[in-house]
């Protein structure tokens, strides 16, 4: 008899999520949730909050120890998974424990990926994914005055706002043309930047690194175009690679992300994965994909649970679709879907509103009759109505024009008549 | 058993824009007038006159709690509301991704987010809406309730697909509890298997088979025995239209005479659909059914149904009451009339009972059907007191639907021609009318 | 001590209704009925019979509010006859199989068309397959005696089974004799513990599901069918040997003894008999005494328990004569004879010689069996000993 009916392995968003889709059709099944954090589950997202000081580091987790014991699951703290071999139908702990199990669910997430810069790897750099990281970048920001941040996305532009709130020279420095390239497009990268700049953070697009050395101060950068950076710390935030090794040695390849399917099934006998650790398809071109956001881990945690249950309810993942909610010094935006995409052909509509006095920006991708995409900089429409209503496809037919015009009120009028 | 909360529902046809709900709620929430503040938004429709509302549902499994980074958003077990704790919030908008219906907005004059609290349990904005647009649904109180009661029927009974008797019998039993005796005469609900096959049985109670004349009659004698030596014991009858209307009217109505303390349930699913769906005395006007056959002579039944609640109603019975399982919070609240009343003499509920198989309704439509038949004024709901001759709709229809709304739905009807449909639609007026009628005169059968 | 009181039978089996204490009785009148149903009503009035009155809305409902009440645990009386007995078919019908131990009087009509208010046994002659123990009565007293001990026999673990006591409309109803009434005392020492639901009941602290559907062609449908089947026959069975144990314990503590089953009157000797049942028997038995005053060997068999059928009992009557006169006071239209007469052929099979039999059919709708009817029936059995054979059925009342 194996240990546990099922283990999950990661206890963040995609876990808990799984955690909860599995009680909800298998009251009495045991479940095994594994950590190799010491600590209450928490989100790696509320790190930069962490840091900001906005969130406590001792009220940021998601769940208590009540919550465990109320759904009947055994939650190991500190448990590293070293192997999670399908054939045995096994996993092995760091600390050499093995636990059986009948079906596993691999939600380890993601860790910073270092670029290979010349000399980086010799100079005292700091990232953000763990608490501890948070933890660190905290008093490390205490003694510094200027830092460097490597990379412009969610991560290095939250990074940066913070340390300039905190009273330290800030520069980023981004390989890309512009800022947070995966959600925005020219235009709305064009306005962030712009108000970074107000507040005195400097931005270096389209800048790639060619080596760093460690100083006496802290470290230096020296960017392709010739100029040389010093700062007293220094930030690496240029994406992820997904915690997939416990896999290696099974005949598949999760450098990219592992591949699962529309149940999050990973092609390994009763192993699922979801969340940060996948590679899933696009919700628009069914291509792998690499979300790497956290609604897109609750989905997948969601149908992993309940398929691992084998709940008659599961439905298919209909694939990943590009998200998020961004805020900055009291901006907010938002992304969903094709928001990049440009009027094109016949199909492919775009919908604008720009107001430079309030800083305002509203876009609408629609494909057809169907809303496929939308972004907003301090805009009022409402992300997650957008998100479903790229998500089902509503046919807009006669009632485009009036979305169209009234974005907000329609889109809350179709999707609570969708209500289901 | 998972708990059931508190709602608020929403009527789109009652609503009139007029804001008040919002006003409503940013003075609860705000203590100012300015609608920024309300967490109910009423939106205009795609046209004049039509309104939409964004409100949160309180989800059962709240995704903007499973999305939220900090953990700030909650489900409260209890309550059910999903709270959102200020303190732990980091401001990441994340939860307003989550929410496909608007349920958790951005707030512009605070910067933060918002969203429904139920004003811990007695929401204002229900209370602001005249038109009665909004309405504080409490019936999960009683699915709790009930929820934590024995299921004393068992599973796997083998009624038709979407037949609504099962949830009917398996609540009903919940709420009479074991110290029942329960009488199913021949008919759909024995057919499902209630007093069993063969030696196996469906029902904890005390169940049997009276013949399907004699009902009323064989529980009366049960209890008037236990009267005699001091015990308690509920008499339920599930009878069908054929043995409460047609030949097990005389032994019912013998019973209602003499205030028999019994709980006698009519489920009218409108004929013998039981053996093959022939017609009875309340199958309605022009309903087909394989003994009032639609042909190139004939085109359905010729008769309205007989009005057996009105009939039990001038019998005086302690209790009369229709009902419908579409409309089940007004069922338990009768159901609970029911019980107390028969204690001092008969109560008979009537409940209206489509019919996936004999009406040639799709099962998935079935509570639909019994919502429309409602809706339109066919099966009005109402109830009846004898102790204070109180007689009232529990579910007044002001702007019925026509009826076509519910004949349309069903196999039943479709060879309706509009002569039929226009007498089944002064059918249905004249019977509210009668009812009314009844109403506007304080029911004073007893004097 | 017992008293001594004047009744008619209606009268008398009420009295006996109220030493048996039912807890229930239900009332509906009939004619010939009505007076019983009434001395019964107004005995709970009076608190003679501390029972509830179910003063119901017909014979169906008579009947079934019995059978709730006997499912809970009740003790239970009631009465009819002739279309009331009809009306009643449906639960009549139920009640044996159900095992339920009520004990209900025929008060003997005849059937209607031609419409017909007065006595004759149609009725309960009809019903005779239903499996309802039927014991017919004689005399007003062995009416008041019989309604008692009905419930010692319908009570009894081996039988429960519902029972009929049958008395003539018109002749036992209405007649008036002296009966002595005993005392209750004697009466609750002689019935003991009631056993009404043991078997199958309606009551939340014993749950069972009464009457599932039961048999098909699958499964233990079949089997379990004939296990009730066999059940319900066997109980019947075992009413012939309660049915005499009780009536000897009735004639050991009251000094009245009753034969249970068959009584045999001046068969010792008797070359033929006559078979009666009921009323009729009085009249028979002086039609017999005159006869054998003249010197003819003629004796009587009275039935009074005719189901069970007495076979045993019946073939020990049947094999002391040589020839037999059935006088039956009703019809068995399928055999163009009476009833009682084609049961009397049944159990004539079983003896080793072969007697001849002559059906005679008298008393319907009232109409009285006189003594010069009787001799009539002597007469013409006699002549069967002569090797001579009537056309048959005889009626006796054609030409009155």
């Amino acid at each position: 008899m194996p240990d546990t009916k099922y283990l999950i392995v990661g206890s963040s968003h995609a876990g808990l999520a799984a955690l909860e889709a599995i009680r909800l059709a298998d009251a009495e099944g045991s479940i095994t949730l594994l950590s190799k954090e010491g600590s209450l589950p928490y989100s790696p997202t509320v790190l930069p909050y962490v840091f900001s000081g906005m969130a406590d580091a001792d009220r940021v987790f998601l769940r208590e120890d009540d919550y465990f014991k109320q759904m009947g699951v055994d939650f190991k703290r500190g448990s590293a998974v070293t192997e999670l071999n399908a054939q045995k139908g096994q996993a092995v702990l760091e600390t050499g424990e093995t636990i059986g199990f009948q079906k596993a669910l691999l939600a380890t997430g993601a860790r910073p990926q270092v670029p290979k810069i010349e000399g980086l790897s010799d100079c005292p750099f700091q990232v953000l994914r763990t608490l501890a990281d948070a933890k660190a970048l905290k008093s490390g920001m205490e003694s510094a005055r200027s830092a460097i941040i490597l990379g412009a996305g969610l991560i290095g532009m939250h990074a940066a706002e913070s340390l300039c709130e905190a009273g330290l020279q800030v520069t980023v420095v981004e390989m890309a043309g512009r800022v947070l390239p995966g959600y925005f497009d020219a235009k709305a990268s064009g306005m962030i930047k712009s108000i970074f700049n107000e507040h005195g953070v400097k931005l270096l697009l389209g800048s790639p690194v060619t080596h760093v050395v460690a100083n006496h101060n802290g470290c230096g950068v020296s960017l392709e175009n010739g100029l040389d950076l010093s700062a007293d710390m220094i930030m690496v935030a240029t994406g992820v690679i997904p915690n997939w090794e416990c896999l290696e040695n099974q005949g598949i390849d999760g450098a990219q992300g592992v591949l699962v399917d529309d149940y999050m099934r990973t092609g390994l006998k009763n192993i699922w994965a979801a969340g940060d650790v996948t590679r899933s398809k696009s919700f628009f071109d069914n291509s792998p994909t690499y979300s790497g956001t956290l609604p897109m881990a609750v989905e997948q945690g969601r149908i992993a649970g309940a398929s691992m249950a084998e709940d008659p309810g599961v439905k298919p993942f209909p694939g990943a679709v590009p998200l998020n909610t961004y805020s900055f010094f009291g901006n907010r935006s938002f992304s969903v879907g094709q928001a990049m995409a440009t009027a094109s052909g016949k199909k492919t509509e775009v919908n604008l509103i720009h107001i430079p006095s309030s800083n305002s920006y509203q876009k609408l991708v629609f494909n057809a009759d169907r809303l496929v995409g939308a972004m907003g900089i301090n805009s009022e429409l409402d992300p997650g109505v957008l998100w479903r209503m790229i998500e089902r496809q509503v046919e807009l037919g006669d009632v485009k024009e009036a979305f169209a015009a009234k974005p907000k009120e329609i889109g809350r009028l179709l999707m609570n008549n969708l209500w289901r | 058993m998972g708990r059931s909360y508190h709602t608020i529902a929403f009527d789109a046809q009652k609503c009139n824009g007029c804001q008040e709900c919002e006003k409503a709620c940013a003075q609860a929430k705000a203590g100012v007038t300015d609608l920024v503040h309300s967490r109910i938004k009423v939106s205009p429709g795609r046209k004049e006159g039509e309104w939409g509302l964004a409100l949160c549902r309180q989800c059962a499994q709240p995704l903007c709690v499973m999305n939220c980074p900090g953990g700030a958003l909650s489900k409260d077990p209890v309550s059910g509301v999903v709270s959102w704790d200020e303190s732990r919030c980091v401001g990441c908008k994340l939860c307003t991704l989550a929410c496909a219906y608007a349920g958790i907005t951005f707030n512009q004059a605070t910067g933060q987010v918002m969203k429904c609290d139920f004003c811990g349990g007695d929401p204002a904005c229900v209370k602001s809406c005249e038109r009665g647009a909004l309405q504080h649904l409490t019936g999960s109180d009683i699915y709790n309730e009930w929820g934590d009661l024995e299921d004393l029927f068992v599973p796997g009974i083998s009624a038709c697909l979407g037949c609504n008797s099962e949830l009917l019998v398996r609540h009903t039993l919940r709420r009479v509890g074991p110290n029942t005796v329960v009488a199913t005469p021949p008919g759909c609900i024995a057919g499902v298997g209630a007093v069993g096959v063969n030696g196996l049985t469906a029902t904890k109670t005390p169940v049997f088979h009276p013949l399907l004349t004699n009902t009323a009659s064989m529980l009366a004698g049960a209890r008037r025995y236990y009267n005699r030596i001091g015990r308690d014991v509920t008499m339920l009858a599930f009878a069908g239209d054929g043995g409460a209307a047609d030949v097990g009217f005389q032994s019912l109505s013998g019973a209602a005479e003499r205030g028999e303390q019994i709980i006698f349930i009519c489920v009218d699913n409108e004929g013998y659909m039981n053996t093959g769906v022939q017609r009875s005395s309340t199958t309605p006007y022009g309903a087909w059914t394989s003994t009032t056959p639609v042909g190139s002579v004939l085109r359905g039944k010729t008769r309205d149904a007989k009005p057996l609640p009105i009939i039990m109603l001038m019998h005086n019975c302690e209790y009369v009451a229709t009902a419908s399982t579409a409309y089940m919070e007004d069922y338990y609240q009768k159901l609970e009339k029911a019980i107390l009343a028969a204690k001092k003499g008969m109560a008979y509920v009537h409940v209206f009972s489509p019919c996936p198989t004999g009406w040639r309704l799709p099962p998935a439509r079935l509570i639909e059907a019994g919502r429309k038949a409602v809706q339109c004024n066919l099966m009005p709901l109402w109830e009846y007191e004898s102790a204070t001759g109180d007689m009232r709709f529990t579910h007044p229809v002001d702007n019925p639907l026509p009826v076509t709304d519910y004949l349309s739905m069903i196999g039943k009807y479709r060879h309706l021609s509009a002569e039929q449909t226009q007498h089944i639609q002064e059918h249905a007026d004249r019977q509210v009318d009668l009812l009314r009628k009844f109403m506007q005169q304080r029911m004073d059968l007893a004097v | 001590m017992p008293k001594t009181i004047v009744c008619d039978g209606n009268e008398a089996a009420a009295w006996g209704v109220s030493r048996a204490k039912p807890d229930m009785v239900a009332v509906y009148p009939i004619t010939p009925q009505s007076s019983l149903a009434e001395y019964v009503s107004q005995f709970v009035a009076d608190g003679i019979i501390d029972a509830d009155l179910m003063d119901v809305e017909g014979e169906h409902s008579v009947l079934s509010v019995l059978q709730g009440a006997c499912l809970a645990g009740a003790r239970t009386f009631t009465a009819t006859c002739g279309q009331g007995l009809a009306f009643m078919f449906e639960p009549y019908f139920r009640t044996p199989p159900l095992r339920l131990p009520i004990v209900m009087s025929i008060v003997t009509r005849d059937g209607i068309t031609p419409q017909c208010v007065w006595g004759g046994q149609q009725d309960a002659m009809t019903v005779r397959e239903v499996g309802w123990i039927q014991m017919y009565c004689e005399t007003v007293q062995e009416v008041l005696d019989t309604v008692i001990l009905a419930y010692r026999v319908a009570e009894h673990r081996d039988v429960m089974l519902p029972v009929n006591v049958c008395h003539d409309g018109n002749y036992l109803s209405y007649g008036v004799e002296k009966v002595e009434l005993p005392d209750q005392e004697d009466v609750d020492r002689f019935m003991g513990e009631k056993n009404t639901n043991w078997h199958v009941a309606l009551d939340p602290e014993r749950p069972m599901g009464v009457d599932p559907l039961t048999g098909g062609a699958t499964g233990n449908g079949p089997a379990l069918f004939v296990r009730y089947r066999k059940g319900s026959c066997k109980a019947m069975q075992n009413a012939l040997q309660v049915i005499c144990d009780v009536h000897r314990e009735w004639g050991e503590q009251f000094g009245r003894h009753y034969a249970p089953l068959v009584e045999e009157y001046r068969l010792d000797g008797a070359d033929f008999a006559l078979v009666t049942i009921g009323s009729m028997t009085g009249a028979a038995k002086d039609a017999v005494d005159a006869a054998r005053e003249q010197g003819v060997k003629v004796g009587l068999i009275k039935i009074k328990t005719f189901r069970p059928f007495p076979l045993e009992a019946m073939i020990q009557a049947l094999s002391k004569v040589k020839a037999v006169g059935v006088v039956d006071r009703s019809v068995s239209f399928g055999w163009n004879s009476g009833p009682v007469y084609q049961e009397t052929l049944s159990a004539l099979y079983h003896l080793k010689e072969r007697i001849p039999a002559v059906s005679f059919i008298g008393g319907l709708a009232g109409a009285d069996i006189t003594e010069t009817h009787l001799q009539r029936v002597i007469d013409v059995t006699a002549s069967l000993l002569q090797g001579h054979m009537p056309a048959q059925p005889i009626w006796l009342n054609e030409n009155d």
